[in-house]
């Protein structure tokens, strides 16, 4: 098991020690089932199993890239037998999709909830980068499985990843609200796409090369160069060098 | 001769990775689709990732040549900036598939690819770094905004090219030419400058 092993399941665990889970038919003692039989409603050892799947795809991605990792690999770190990895997922890829959409809903609730608590749209934008570029740096692992490995693992992920990043848009265009005409016209149907693809550019190139603890410092230039469009640079650079 | 038929492999390997992603392709398809014999794809490539490494040398430096060309000569920064946008989309409209192959297949082909596809950003780089000695305020523009402008240039791009929307890409040369001068020059002038190389681009003959 890695050492950021921890880390990985907590996020695709849903770790119950961190984070109780409400529901009185998810009790935190069966968190880790024993293989074999055990007598649970099938249900619930089904949503289990899939979850310790996802979590043992990610660290054997983390460990041997995605070409390198093998069912055995995954169902190893899931502790779980390959026919039981069959009735989750037809292949390799499938699991890699789940795995993938799972840590991209992660960073898409973390984003959101940022966002969502400030009332200023350039506080909230500040808010929204810092809380990606917090969940990528604590978490290396899920930040290559997500930006690097997803490039390589077929034509279905790379579709994701790029709708992904678009996803990412209606955050900024936000910003056009309440500008003056003056202002909107300096910008383009293409503003949003260039300024979130500048800004993926910036988070992937540090992550491709391993340099995810970079990441947190990227938060001034980030918000400065996404906020200036709207609200001019120097405008722009207070909101982003606010503490 | 030689030279001929590694052109025409390297043409064969961006068809197909264009068509199939790069992860799918095979000598097999690559010789097929050059119409050679598989011997002669190893007399001139030690591999499927040495064929793609040469396909993405030939296609970026085909296009930093134009690039150079075209901005080179000017005197007024801005105008280098249009000129070599222009160059570079128009390289891009005229050779999708290998255009494709750097941008969109470059990045899932391994860290050797990934590098080149760095290097070709950098080319940009520098050329926007300049804008700091034109700019009024080039002393407080972010250490990382030339990366982000040539991300962010190259995205849109990619996006074009990665659903197949080719023609698409010269429409869009004002906005990003707006995009990329603006954080130096302010909107108006930015404006006027990009407004200035697309009347270029119509006078062009066949335009």
């Amino acid at each position: 098991m890695l050492d950021a092993s921890g880390s990985v399941s907590s996020v695709l665990l849903r770790d119950p020690a961190n984070q109780p889970v409400e529901s009185p038919e998810y009790p935190p003692e069966l968190a880790r089932l024993p293989p074999g039989r055990h007598g649970l409603p099938r249900e619930f050892v089904s949503h289990n199993q899939r979850e310790r799947l996802i979590a043992g795809l990610a660290e054997a991605v983390a460990e041997n890239g995605y070409a390198g990792t093998t069912i055995a690999h995954i169902t190893r770190n899931a502790a779980v037998s390959r026919r039981t990895f069959y009735e989750h997922f037809g292949s390799k890829d499938e699991c890699f999709i789940a795995a993938y959409d799972t840590v991209m809903a992660e960073l898409r609730e973390r984003v959101e909830e940022a966002f969502g608590q400030e009332e200023e749209w350039p506080q909230a934008v500040r808010a929204g980068i810092r809380a990606m570029l917090e969940f990528l740096a604590a978490e290396p692992h899920l930040a290559r499985l997500s930006m690097v490995e997803a490039l390589v693992a077929g034509p279905v992920v790379v579709e994701r990843y790029d709708a992904a990043i678009q996803s990412l848009v209606p955050y900024f265009a936000a910003g056009r609200e309440g500008l003056s005409k003056e202002v909107l016209a300096g910008l383009s149907p293409t503003t949003e796409e260039a300024l979130v693809g500048g800004m993926v550019s910036l988070i992937s190139r540090r992550i491709f090369a391993d340099r995810t603890e970079e990441l947190e410092s990227l938060l001034p230039d980030l918000v400065e160069f996404t906020l200036t469009p709207y609200l001019g640079s120097t405008e722009a650079a207070k909101v982003a060098r606010a503490s | 001769m030689a030279r001929h038929q590694r052109v025409r492999i390297i043409a064969a390997l961006a068809q197909e990775s264009s068509e199939q992603g790069y992860q799918q392709v095979t000598v097999a398809d690559i010789v097929s689709r050059a119409g050679i014999a598989r011997n002669t794809f190893y007399e001139n490539f030690r591999s499927k990732e040495d064929c793609f490494l040469a396909t993405q040398e030939y296609a970026m430096t085909a296009a930093l040549e134009r690039v150079v060309a075209a901005a080179g000569e000017l005197g007024n920064w801005a105008d280098r900036v249009c000129a070599g946008l222009t160059a570079f989309l128009e390289y891009v409209v005229e050779e999708p598939a290998l255009a494709r192959t750097c941008m969109v297949e470059a990045l899932s082909a391994g860290p050797a690819a990934v590098e080149r596809y760095e290097r070709s950003q950098q080319a940009f780089v520098s050329l926007f770094k300049l804008g700091r000695d034109v700019s009024p305020h080039g002393g407080q523009l972010p250490e990382t905004l030339e990366e982000a402008i040539v991300g962010g240039v190259f995205w849109i791009v990619y996006q074009r090219l990665a659903v197949g929307e080719v023609a698409a890409i010269p429409a869009l040369l004002p906005e990003l030419t707006e995009f990329a001068l603006t954080p130096y020059l302010g909107a108006e002038p930015a404006r006027e400058a990009a407004a200035r190389a697309s009347g270029n681009l119509r006078s062009k003959p066949g335009a």
